[in-house]
């Protein structure tokens, strides 16, 4: 599957470059409306997009994590807690968040890949639960039920980032580094080495592939960027609490990344683009939102396997058959 | 103390059997069509908004409704299994993520038919059994009774009928189960339908206890899952013991330590029987 999508790709270069502009234009349409609104909804895609990311990379070596809002619990809380505590500007507490949440998914890393498939979800599950229980039992620094409120917001070098329309271009930049990073991944040697394990564990095995290590490292990576995105959340919109970072969240991160596609390199993107949004066209119809989701994921499960993000190859193929 | 050590077990003992009610459904699910079904939940939820319906509204015999609330269930069993989960028979993984959307939009459903706010059920039986200082309330014993004659019901079910014998086949071997005859047309709607009867029936049995709202689903997921977990993915033996267990190591914790101890310390071990054996206490290995 990784194969297709990448020569779909290199063989179809304008194509590239016509998705390319179609994603400039839609990440202008905030400074076109004027609208303080979609401004908001706009970093809202882009955290979404930033953390479904970090999701699709641990699925590039077959294994999904119920576990990734623990992750970004364990960076939004990490940057939290240096900047209000220790007085750390918030630029460096958004890596040190990643590199706590990825250092959490090293040392836990090994022992939990060793499961595959539904043994792996379902660990990831209860490990999502566990953390939610412990940070609800340390009160003194996670807030307990009630969270943290009033955290400092995002800056740059002293300078406050206090509007949407201030945001707005520090997450765009973000979101490139973090859509950068994974194109390097996926275009290099580890790339190759992730769609061997991903495809056959076996054979990438007695290829020479050290497997588990490959894996462990995906699970890094991947816990990072999640750690990196919950903390961006954390400082956005300026609340946590345990239950921020429930079991609810986890899904949706799932979810944005099935719909978008699981192995595709745009998946996360286009599925966070296409359902942050959503819930917002359907103002006055909150509790349909859910049910859309619901309806959404099922359906792009059952017809599009390889996600929104497949669909151009999908309907391409269809049309070259008949 | 010894009065607080046979309080705790006899709680311990009836939230195992609710736990039971729930995990049977859930491993069997597992067991016959390799479905992680996180939607069990939300038919909990549903039995008891059927039982809310059936006792309050209509004003039927809460055995009567209990009855109908089961075969609703089978029904709806048979048809969340043509609409949703039979195109993944071949992927677990797909399934899983499946029943996901499946639980958000019947609990969004019912929030929207229903509304969010608990609703009260009213009371089956009233007062107390005491012997001595021990003291059981006569509504939980109800549930325990009802639930303990559902489960005989449903054991003798699976060890003494044709549709018993095949299920337990399918448990074992699809398709050694299949050459011999067993209809996977028929035994998968109905291994799926009598899952959510039993999750759907405990729902009806708990509503006199706990009240009902949309969100009562989550609570008995969660305890089906460590069930099932702890005894093995598929084996219902296995959730036989990690229910009772489950019941027991919850009503003592939180009797000698606290109850979000005890939540604390079921989830630890649920993560070190995932990674000591994956299996569970009684699972059979898999390749």
């Amino acid at each position: 599957m990784s194969s297709a999508v990448t020569h779909g790709a290199s063989g179809l270069r304008p194509m590239a470059l016509v998705w390319a502009l179609a994603l400039v234009a839609v990440a202008l349409i905030p400074w076109i409306t004027g609208s303080t609104f979609h401004f908001h909804i706009a970093i809202m895609v882009c955290i979404a997009a930033m953390a479904t990311g970090g999701l699709a990379v641990t699925a590039w070596v077959g294994q999904l994590s119920l576990a990734h809002a623990a992750f970004a619990g364990i960076g939004a809380y990490t940057s939290v807690l240096l900047v209000t505590r220790l007085d750390l500007p918030v630029l460096l507490g958004l890596p040190a968040g990643a590199l706590v949440a990825g250092a959490v998914a090293f040392v836990i890393g090994a022992p939990l890949l060793r499961l595959r498939g539904v043994y792996f979800v379902l660990i990831t599950f209860a490990l999502n639960e566990l953390f939610r229980l412990i940070m609800l039992e340390v009160p003194e620094y996670s807030g307990g039920s009630s969270g943290i409120a009033g955290i400092p917001k995002l800056s740059i070098f002293g300078l406050t980032l206090s509007s949407y329309e201030a945001v707005y271009p520090f997450a765009l930049v973000c979101l490139a580094l973090v859509m950068g990073l994974l194109v390097l991944i996926r275009k290099g040697q580890l790339g190759r080495r992730f769609g061997a394990v991903e495809e056959n564990l076996a054979l990438a095995e007695a290829s020479g592939i050290p497997t588990a290590r490959t894996q462990t490292l995906a699970f890094t990576i991947g816990s990072a960027i999640a750690g990196f995105a919950g903390a961006f959340l954390a400082h956005y919109v300026g609340f946590i609490s345990p239950e921020t970072f429930g079991f609810q969240l986890s899904v949706s991160y799932v979810i944005m990344l099935v719909t978008g596609g699981r192995l595709a390199l745009w998946g996360p993107l286009v599925g966070a683009l296409f359902l942050t949004p959503l819930p917002e066209f359907l103002r006055g119809a909150v509790e349909y939102q859910h049910i859309i989701y619901g309806v959404v994921l099922i359906a792009v499960l059952r017809f599009l396997p390889q996600g929104l993000a497949g669909l151009p190859a999908q309907l391409s193929r269809k049309g070259g058959r008949a | 103390m010894s009065f607080l050590i046979a309080q705790s077990l006899i709680n311990g003992v009836i939230l195992g059997t609710l736990y039971l009610l729930m995990a049977i459904g859930f491993t069997l699910a597992f067991g016959v069509m390799r479905i992680v079904n996180f939607a069990h939940g939300e038919f909990y939820m549903i039995g008891a908004f059927c039982a809310l319906i059936g006792v309050t509204w209509l004003g039927l015999p809460y055995p009567v409704t209990l009855a109908l609330t089961i075969v609703f269930a089978i029904l709806m069993g048979a048809v969340v299994e043509r609409l949703v989960f039979r195109p993944f028979r071949n992927d677990e993984l797909s399934g899983m993520i499946a029943s996901l959307g499946l639980a958000m939009i019947l609990q969004h459903g019912a929030l929207i038919l229903f509304g969010p706010d608990p609703q009260a059920f009213p009371a089956m039986v009233s007062g107390v059994f005491k012997w001595g200082a021990l003291i059981v309330p006569k509504s939980r014993a109800l549930a325990l009774g009802i639930g303990l004659v559902i489960l005989l019901i449903f054991y003798l079910f699976l060890m003494h009928t044709r549709h018993g014998r095949a299920l337990r086949a399918l448990v074992q071997d699809q398709e050694v189960a299949a050459v011999f005859g067993v209809r996977l047309e028929i035994m998968y709607p109905l291994g799926l339908g009598l899952g959510i009867a039993l999750a759907a029936v405990a729902g009806g049995l708990m509503a006199p206890l706990f009240g009902v709202s949309p969100f009562i689903g989550a609570t008995p997921l969660l305890k089906a899952f460590i069930v099932v977990i702890l005894g093995g993915l598929g084996s219902i033996p296995g959730a036989a013991l990690a229910a009772i267990l489950l019941g027991l190591i919850e009503s003592f914790t939180s009797s000698f330590i606290s109850a979000s101890a005890a939540d604390i310390v079921t989830f630890a071990l649920v993560i070190g029987v995932l990674l000591v054996r994956p299996a569970g206490l009684l699972g059979r290995a898999e390749a």
